[in-house]
């Protein structure tokens, strides 16, 4: 046991390196001067000096990343061009709005996912299996960001039922928030549902064929029961496992969803960056984004090796 | 006595889709599986309508009309008119080329450099392995759509550096996947049999081991390819791929995103075409997939 936390914790600290390397390398990529770049256009000689000594830009180039690597695991990602302000302190400021929406989607996606996959799975090859299947076809092959648009024309547009787009702290109204979140957190749901409901049918059919079902089974139990009590748990393992690779794409999504709905989270702040040319916020973000999909998918395979023992033994045994 | 490589030959399992009698096998399939051969038809139809675009429009996507601004659909313009008077007809058929070159190109690039790479680390493990594998599990750590942003931010917005980004972010998946399935297979009789009877490495690879995998390669690129189409249409919408004036339908769907109360077809058919590519792809990708791996559900 002890062994496989040692042996993942390990993997996971050499891929948070490369992926700091990259992310490194990336930035130095961008044509120009590199204190040009991290200190903006508008910077006077002076502050080109100092994000020079700051930074090492003189040394050799393999120190210069040692010393960056060292300001950024004491989080210090430099500054915003723009604002000036700490670019883990923006971060910070625009984080709980992404997570709020993250974590309304993942209501939504588990919602519709879970119950629709056991259901096809059960009812396989019947009408139901069919139209989840097909409305998971759909679902994967629907670009989310019209997917909103689209939400935004019927709803906001000719309903005037929800608002089309802004944001409401959570604090300050719930209930304004959470209508502001409804369509956004639907939208990002929807896709993260069509990914997570053919894992579960697949899961589901693989357990129902496993002999302790037949056994339930034989020994009399109800069809409701064997479902409940001894299918559905044991299926939900990889998806769990699937949920945690899909954080990835869950970001990506955030990125387009809070674009389209005003949502000032996480991924707007990125776009903006973006087109603001703000490097450092850029590099930050970035490396912020990949070093917490690295630790969310270790925290995942650590938790369900606790709950499931075969998974540790397996896990040490195979190579990485 | 056969030749060695003959014998080797012999001990390898038939190949998938061997063209001998493949028109009919073809349609038996498609009976069977009508929602995929429909959706491998509306493929080849977009593929058609890319290649054709210049002889099924003949209004110009790009020509502006200051008298037709934000027409409602009518006879001369079927799918109505943008903010600046141009044809959505003629900007939605165009823009398909822009959705398959950055598709299909993108990923072929991802399998220019990852089925090779995969298959290196696959076949001769060891410390290379390691390295590769480790950089593969970086490289997927940053999520698909913000390396493909972080990319285009170093090299600049353009319909080539788009469809460079996505092919890169796509890379690692190929990797991947080539390395497990050659994992698998450089194990089986007829690859250690090669071996005996003296193969090289580099025969090994590309005789025995790499048709063998094709297939699989083939499904996970009828899988990339729909995600890369809409990654493509994400990064233009964003402003970060196609840049105005060219028919992208990112482009313009971020348009018609501020003209939706009063000119919402400008909303419908970007966004219904990409709908139906995407779609088409993965129907057709479901049916190849079950021709060519009958024991996946």
């Amino acid at each position: 046991m002890f062994d496989f936390l040692v042996q993942r914790a390990a993997i996971s600290v050499v891929t948070l390196f490369v992926i700091s390397m990259i992310v490194f390398t990336g930035v130095r990529m961008i044509p120009g001067d590199p204190a040009r770049v991290m200190a903006g256009s508008e910077a006077d000689e002076a502050g080109l000096e100092e994000v020079r000594q700051k930074y090492g830009l003189g040394d050799p180039i393999a120190f210069q990343y040692l010393r960056w690597l060292g300001l950024a695991v004491r989080f210090d990602l430099g500054e915003s061009i723009r604002t000036r302000e700490s670019v883990v302190k923006i971060v910070a400021s625009k984080l709980p709005i992404t997570i709020e929406l993250a974590f309304l989607s993942l209501l939504v996606a588990v919602g519709i996912a879970i119950p629709a996959g056991v259901l096809a799975a059960v009812r396989r090859n019947t009408v139901w299996d069919v139209l989840t299947s097909g409305a998971s076809l759909g679902g994967v092959s629907i670009p989310n960001f019209w997917l909103g648009i689209m939400l935004i024309l019927f709803f906001s547009v000719r309903l005037g039922w929800l608002p089309a787009s802004g944001f409401v702290p959570l604090w300050e109204s719930p209930l304004a928030n959470l209508q502001r979140m409804l369509m956004p957190a639907f939208v990002l749901g929807t896709a993260l549902a069509a990914v997570l409901m053919r894992q579960t049918r697949n899961s589901m059919i693989e357990v129902m064929s496993a002999d302790y079902i037949r056994t339930a089974y034989s020994k009399g139990l109800a069809g409701r029961v064997v479902v409940f009590r001894h299918a559905i748990r044991n299926s939900l393992i990889p998806v769990v496992t699937i949920l945690g690779l899909q954080m990835g794409a869950l970001m990506s999504g955030a990125v387009v969803t809070e674009q389209i709905f005003v949502v000032p989270g996480f991924g707007r702040l990125i776009v903006e960056a973006v087109f603001t040319r703000d490097y450092p916020l850029v590099q930050g973000v970035v490396l912020i984004t990949a070093s917490s999909y690295v630790l969310i998918n270790l925290l995942v395979d650590v938790s369900y090796s606790l709950l499931d023992p075969r998974i540790r033994v397996r896990g040490a045994a195979s190579d990485a | 006595m056969p030749s060695t490589a003959a014998t080797a030959d012999a001990l390898e399992p038939t190949r998938a889709l061997a063209p001998a009698g493949g028109l009919r096998r073809a349609w038996r399939q498609a009976r069977r599986r009508p929602a995929s051969a429909i959706g491998a038809v509306v493929v080849v139809l977009f593929v058609a309508l890319a290649l054709g675009a210049p002889w099924i429009t003949s209004t110009d996507p790009l020509q502006t009309d200051w008298k037709q601004i934000r027409k409602a659909p009518t006879l001369a313009h079927p799918f109505g008119t943008d903010d600046l008077g141009r044809d959505n007809f003629a900007r939605v058929i165009w823009g398909s080329r822009i959705s398959m070159q950055a598709g299909v190109f993108s990923i072929l690039l991802a399998i220019a450099v990852g089925v090779p790479t995969g298959l290196v680390a696959g076949f001769y493990r060891g410390g290379l392995d390691q390295a590769i594998m480790r950089l593969t599990d970086a490289w997927l750590a940053f999520p698909f759509l913000i390396l493909a942003i972080g990319l285009v931010t170093i090299m600049g917005p353009s319909l080539t550096n788009a469809t460079v980004a996505i092919g890169l972010g796509a890379t690692p998946t190929f990797i991947r996947l080539t390395r497990g399935l050659v994992l698998a297979k450089a194990s089986e009789d007829y690859v250690l049999g090669a071996r005996a009877l003296g193969a090289g490495d580099l025969r090994l690879m590309s005789r025995h081991i790499l048709p063998n995998i094709v297939s699989s390669l083939l499904v996970q690129a009828t899988i990339s390819i729909p995600i890369a189409v809409i990654a493509e249409a994400v990064l233009s919408f964003l402003g970060l791929g196609v840049q105005p004036p060219a028919p992208s339908w990112g482009t313009m769907l971020n348009t018609a995103q501020q003209f939706l109360d009063t000119a919402p077809w400008m909303a419908w058919w970007p966004g219904l075409a990409i709908f139906a590519l995407t779609l088409s792809f993965n129907l057709a990708g479901d049916g190849l997939r079950d021709l060519l791996d009958p024991r996946d559900y």
